[in-house]
């Protein structure tokens, strides 16, 4: 008796538990997202009749292409950029004393608790044509130099990693709080100097951290919209950016949708790939 | 400081380790000779494991010097000391085969890939373990991945292997197995062993040398039947094999005998090797499969009542409750019909006087008044 009311809840509720705990957010999510979604569906198909003609379109548009490969560039760059700058945080909070590690954590976290606009202006007064970091560049070489870091690539992967590190420090700092330090120590005592220890154990010991980090990365990047937009040049227009273009500037509503539903179909690719990587890290580890 | 003696692997002088205000080791001092299988037996806590990792270079001393093959390696990088260190939990790397793991020193040495073949290979058949070269490590048994660790230590035929309780995760019986089968390497290959445990009989099976530590201090070192059958601290002798002991004070001394009067009675005891005066405190030891049941009333008895005979297997065991409520063991061979046989009776657990040793009281205990 105890035992058949424990499986059929904690919530004492009974069989509806489910149902009952359940309904609030599944309205919600249906209102919000499936409902707009479904709408942005059909609009891609119906254009007076059914037909797949937007699709057709954008896969013969120049345009689309254009901004599809930029997007796929821009998104891994900044991932890379991410790992090559976000491994060595990682390793080094890996390093520290818990206590330490997350106060150190918390000032990884930082740029979530700011507006992705207030980081965005906030970079262009650190590294715009009269930003901080130009000023003292000029200061120093007597002002024969001044980078062009704002409003073209550089400008949006600097704001996209701004973005990015925490999912990827966080990922690859997991893969190494997992790794067993006495390895380390087996390494050492053959014989092994750091390099060594790094290609060979820790690196290939927190794939699955890195491979996690840069799926995630791909599929944040991959839809970034404001980031380009404000720190972008003219040819650094992303999916997301062609979307809103096509809505508010050309009101082609059918072109819209349907670029928005293959950015969806793209991201979803992705993100079942994140899936499998981890389901295959969780099988694997056992 | 002592000159770097040839015939030593390991020479530490005055090696003490503090941990703020906590000393981990007091000046520790301690020689291992080249082929030597030394165990560094103890509590927890009290330094042995400090000290191996000392000697591999996980931490450095606070003062002391260690002098590893004649050179000292005080401030060397463990990577340069040129050592083996076997683990409890095996530390193989999980993403390599068997194969991979045993041929990464190897391939640290920079050895020719032809080379490093024929010597896993070689390794592999000296453990038997041929036929798991390709599998990863979690895909062997507990005994197996030991083996797998030990072999990946002498397939670069170190001058020293560390030891840190290798044995600590397998069941009795393997363990039994394994403590063999180290010795067995250790005999084939003349390689220095350095051997952390806080098993007693895994210390006595397999040593040269036991270090007893204690404390932070090395209680007694010597032969594993020196440990055992002359102890020169209480610590000692109930740390290795069941002691019984009973405390008193020293009465007499003439000739090589001296008397402990005890509250079960004057005992004489052999003199010990340090100079004793009556008034001394001290304590008797003798061990249980010393003492007999007998009827005589011998000056080297007490009297008592068995309270509980349990078996062991080959030997029976016997409680006696003597008359000021201490317990004496005793143990005898096992023979049918023996155990819980006399439970109640009243006897003497008597010893021959040869048997008996005089050690000092233990530190930090109080006089009884008068």
């Amino acid at each position: 008796m105890t035992s058949s009311s424990t499986a059929s809840g904690a919530s004492g509720l009974g069989p509806w538990s489910a149902i009952v705990l359940l309904a609030p957010l599944t309205v919600l999510m249906f209102a919000i997202l499936l409902y707009p979604l479904g709408l942005t569906l059909w609009t891609s198909l119906y254009d007076g009749q059914l037909s797949l003609r937007a699709y057709a379109e954008l896969a013969s548009s120049t345009l689309f292409l254009k901004v599809l490969r930029n997007t796929f560039e821009i998104a891994i760059t900044g991932t890379l950029v991410s790992l090559v700058f976000g491994y060595p945080v990682a390793m080094h909070l890996a390093a520290q004393p818990p206590r330490r590690r997350t106060a150190c954590l918390v000032m990884v976290m930082l740029p979530f608790w700011t507006s992705i606009l207030v980081k965005s202006f906030a970079l262009v007064a650190v590294f715009g044509n009269q930003g901080l970091v130009n000023q003292l560049l000029g200061f120093l070489s007597g002002g024969q130099i001044n980078l062009p870091m704002m409003f073209n690539r550089v400008g949006v992967v600097l704001g996209m990693i701004n973005f990015l590190l925490p999912f990827m420090i966080l990922s690859i700092l997991g893969s190494l709080l997992a790794l067993d330090r006495r390895l380390i120590l087996a390494a050492e005592t053959m014989g092994a100097g750091p390099l060594r220890i790094f290609w060979k154990v820790i690196l290939p010991l927190s794939m699955p951290g890195v491979v996690a980090g840069v799926l995630i990365n791909v599929t944040l990047s991959i839809g970034m919209y404001i980031t380009p937009a404000l720190l972008g040049g003219r040819q650094d227009m992303m999916v997301a950016n062609l979307v809103d273009f096509y809505t508010r500037q050309t009101l082609d509503w059918t072109a819209a949708s349907a670029t928005a539903v293959a950015l969806l179909a793209i991201s979803g690719l992705l993100v079942a790939m994140l899936g499998r990587v981890r389901g295959g890290l969780s099988g694997g580890a056992a | 400081m002592n000159a770097p003696s040839a015939s030593a692997m390991v020479q530490l002088q005055g090696v003490t380790k503090r941990y703020g205000e906590f000393e981990a080791l007091h000046s520790i001092d301690l020689s291992i000779a080249k082929g030597e299988f030394v165990t560094l037996l103890g509590p927890s806590g009290s330094g042995k494991s400090t000290l191996l990792n000392l000697i591999a270079g996980m931490i450095a001393p606070s003062s002391g010097r260690i002098i590893i093959d004649g050179r000292d390696a005080t401030t060397l990088p463990t990577n340069r000391r040129g050592l083996g260190m076997v683990f409890q939990n095996y530390a193989l790397m999980p993403h390599m085969t068997v194969f991979e793991n045993i041929a990464f020193p190897l391939q640290v040495r920079g050895l020719p890939k032809d080379e490093i073949r024929r010597k896993v290979t070689g390794v592999l058949d000296l453990i038997q373990l041929g036929h798991v070269a390709g599998r990863k490590p979690r895909e062997l048994s507990g005994g197996q991945q030991q083996r797998v660790s030990l072999a990946r230590c002498i397939v670069y035929n170190p001058a020293l292997i560390l030891m840190d309780e290798p044995l600590g995760a397998l069941d009795k019986k393997l363990r039994e197995q394994m403590q063999l089968e180290i010795k067995r390497l250790h005999a084939e290959l003349g390689i220095t062993m350095l051997y952390v445990t806080h098993d007693q009989d895994e210390a006595l099976t397999m040593s040269d040398r036991i270090v007893l530590m204690n404390g932070g201090r090395i209680e007694q070192q010597g032969q594993p039947d020196t440990l055992y059958f002359k102890p020169e601290t209480v610590f000692s002798a109930e740390f290795i094999g069941s002691s019984n002991l009973i405390p008193g004070e020293i009465a007499a001394g003439e000739g090589g005998t001296v008397t402990l009067k005890t509250a079960l009675g004057a005992f004489p005891v052999p003199a010990p090797d340090r100079p004793v005066r009556p008034g001394d405190r001290g304590v008797l030891l003798v061990r249980p499969e010393n003492m007999m049941l007998t009827d005589r009333a011998d000056p080297t008895s007490v009297a008592g009542r068995i309270e509980d005979s349990i078996l062991l297997g080959g030997v029976v065991r016997h409680f006696v409750r003597c008359a000021d409520g201490s317990m004496v063991i005793v143990q005898e061979l096992n023979q049918p019909g023996r155990a819980g046989a006399r439970r109640d009776e009243t006897v003497r657990a008597g010893w021959t006087m040869d048997h008996a040793r005089l050690l000092p009281p233990p530190p930090n205990t109080s006089l009884p008044a008068g």
